[in-house]
């Protein structure tokens, strides 16, 4: 048996306005290309075309699996009223017993996961000081820091936490858990799936975080002074 | 062994065929044996703005398939015996050309003159990549505005990665022409002042160069604004081909009046 554990981010959605539904799509079309769309109610043939021709995939009026508690365990199968010692509370314990011991075994998976994901950080670490002109496609796989412009046209991704010394006139795509960057009005930001509106970088340095699914803004360095003028 | 240097800008309209005709006929007028070589094929303009449409035989297709000599082919310019001219075709298109029938007719080029420069046409096509394939050196021309700042980026990108120099591990040294400046816009703000702009490109500034109505004329004349040398632009184009001949030349301050940018501007030149 081959098996593999993932999670996946899942858009639960329902459709009361065609067109709103599919503008949304259309204007967010980078944030949920990668997300599984959980449809409830009716799906309409042109609701449908569009997402095979987006190739978004999605489910129609089912019931994903979703995490539950004991409490709510308890409450679907009516333990608290049932007495202990019936046939129907055995095979539940029975049954709690399997899932507690398949919860240690996952969290043994995503320790080993977490790792060896420190490992890459520190092994796919990448330092370059080149200019990066327009056309340029930078993937990291892992983290990076760019001591030089990225000029307007040019895009850099990666994977993983990002620093650039200088001014980002092009596009960056960041999926670390951090990044600190100077950005131009021209620079189109995302951080993990999210637009980051410029108006929230306009300092001369700026670290962009991610907490608990949050994501923090925090000025490094303001404005420069310009004693010239 | 003579030094190509390719002319280059990623837009089209920004002045490339200008600079090349005056450049060219800078560094003749500086006594150095200089071709200027018209490498935009199928719509080729330098023949007329060196005034020497009525005198192109064979173009340069016609001299890589073999058809003419070299000798043939280069057209002496009137003006100064110094500056010749080799042709593109008009009739054929990019697709003529070969890295193998561009590196021989460079080679050949080389041999015989101080300078070739090289006419690159607009855009990023194959016409411009053999244009940079065999280029010592690479002038950029870029408008102070930011569609002609972005695409001259990115001709810089494409010469930095196919360019024959740098696969060899070397590096082809770039230059940057201002052109079509005027000052009282960037007094007030409305046009990127120079520095703005080598921020953005990192490489040398070789020159910059004044909006000038007399450059229109010129081109219809065929006599290039170089040989007037009341003009601004005229004035400009001989510093710069100066410079590319190995004098000290120091740059003109053409956005201001004050000397602070200048003093700053001199100071990244060295």
């Amino acid at each position: 048996m081959n098996n593999r554990q993932y999670s996946l981010k899942v858009l639960e959605t329902s459709i009361t306005d065609e067109d709103e539904f599919i503008l949304f799509f259309d204007t967010n079309y980078m944030l949920f290309q990668d997300h599984l769309i959980s449809i409830k109610g009716e799906l309409s043939e042109r609701i449908e075309k569009y997402l095979v021709q987006k190739d978004l995939k999605y489910l129609n009026n089912i019931k994903l699996p979703q995490g539950r508690s004991r409490k709510a365990l308890e409450d679907e199968f009516g333990l608290g009223k049932s007495p202990k010692d019936s046939q129907e509370y055995k095979e539940l314990e029975e049954k709690l017993k399997d899932e507690k011991r398949e919860n240690a075994v996952n969290q043994q998976i995503a320790k080993a996961e977490i790792a060896q994901l420190t490992k890459k950080l520190t092994r796919n670490f990448v330092v370059m000081d080149t200019i990066i002109r327009s056309g340029r496609e930078i993937n990291i796989d892992g983290d990076l820091l760019l001591l030089n412009r990225v000029n307007s046209g040019a895009t850099i991704k990666t994977t993983g936490n990002l620093i650039i010394t200088q001014v980002v006139e092009g596009s960056v795509r960041c999926n670390g858990s951090f990044m600190m960057i100077a950005v131009s009005p021209k620079a189109n930001i995302v951080f993990n799936g999210v637009e980051v509106d410029n108006e929230l970088l306009t300092d001369k340095l700026n670290r962009i975080e991610l907490r608990d699914r949050e994501i923090f803004i925090i000025p490094v360095l303001k404005k420069d002074t310009n004693w010239a003028s | 062994m003579g030094i190509v240097i390719a002319v280059i800008s990623g837009k089209g309209g920004v002045g490339k065929t200008t600079a090349t005709a005056n450049v060219g006929l800078g560094i003749a007028l500086n006594n150095k044996k200089c071709i200027v070589v018209d490498f935009d094929i199928g719509q080729r303009n330098l023949d007329m703005i060196l005034g020497l449409e009525n005198r192109v035989v064979y173009d340069m297709v016609q001299v890589m398939d073999g058809e003419a000599s070299v000798k043939q082919a280069v057209i002496k310019s009137k003006i100064d015996e110094n500056l010749n001219f080799l042709a593109a075709s008009q009739t054929k298109d990019k697709s003529t050309l070969t890295s193998e029938k561009v590196k021989k007719l460079i080679d050949e080029l080389k041999d015989n003159y101080d300078y070739v420069i090289l006419d690159s046409p607009a855009g990023i096509e194959s016409g411009f990549e053999h244009t940079i394939e065999y280029a010592d050196k690479a002038i950029v021309i870029v408008n102070p505005e930011v569609s002609s700042i972005r695409d001259a980026d990115r001709a810089i990108g494409i010469l930095d990665a196919k360019s024959q120099k740098v696969k060899d591990g070397e590096e082809v040294e770039k230059y940057l022409i201002v052109n079509r400046i005027s000052a009282d816009m960037v007094q007030s703000g409305e046009m990127l002042c120079s520095e703005d702009i080598l921020d953005i490109l990192n490489i040398p500034l070789l020159g910059k160069v004044s909006e000038d109505r007399g450059v229109i004329d010129a081109s219809n004349q065929g006599k290039p604004i170089i040989l007037d040398n009341k003009s601004d632009a005229g004035q400009a184009y001989a510093r710069i081909a100066g410079r590319i001949c190995g004098e000290n030349i120091p740059l003109k301050d053409v956005e201001s009046v004050s000397t602070g940018m200048f003093k700053k501007l001199a100071g990244i030149f060295k």
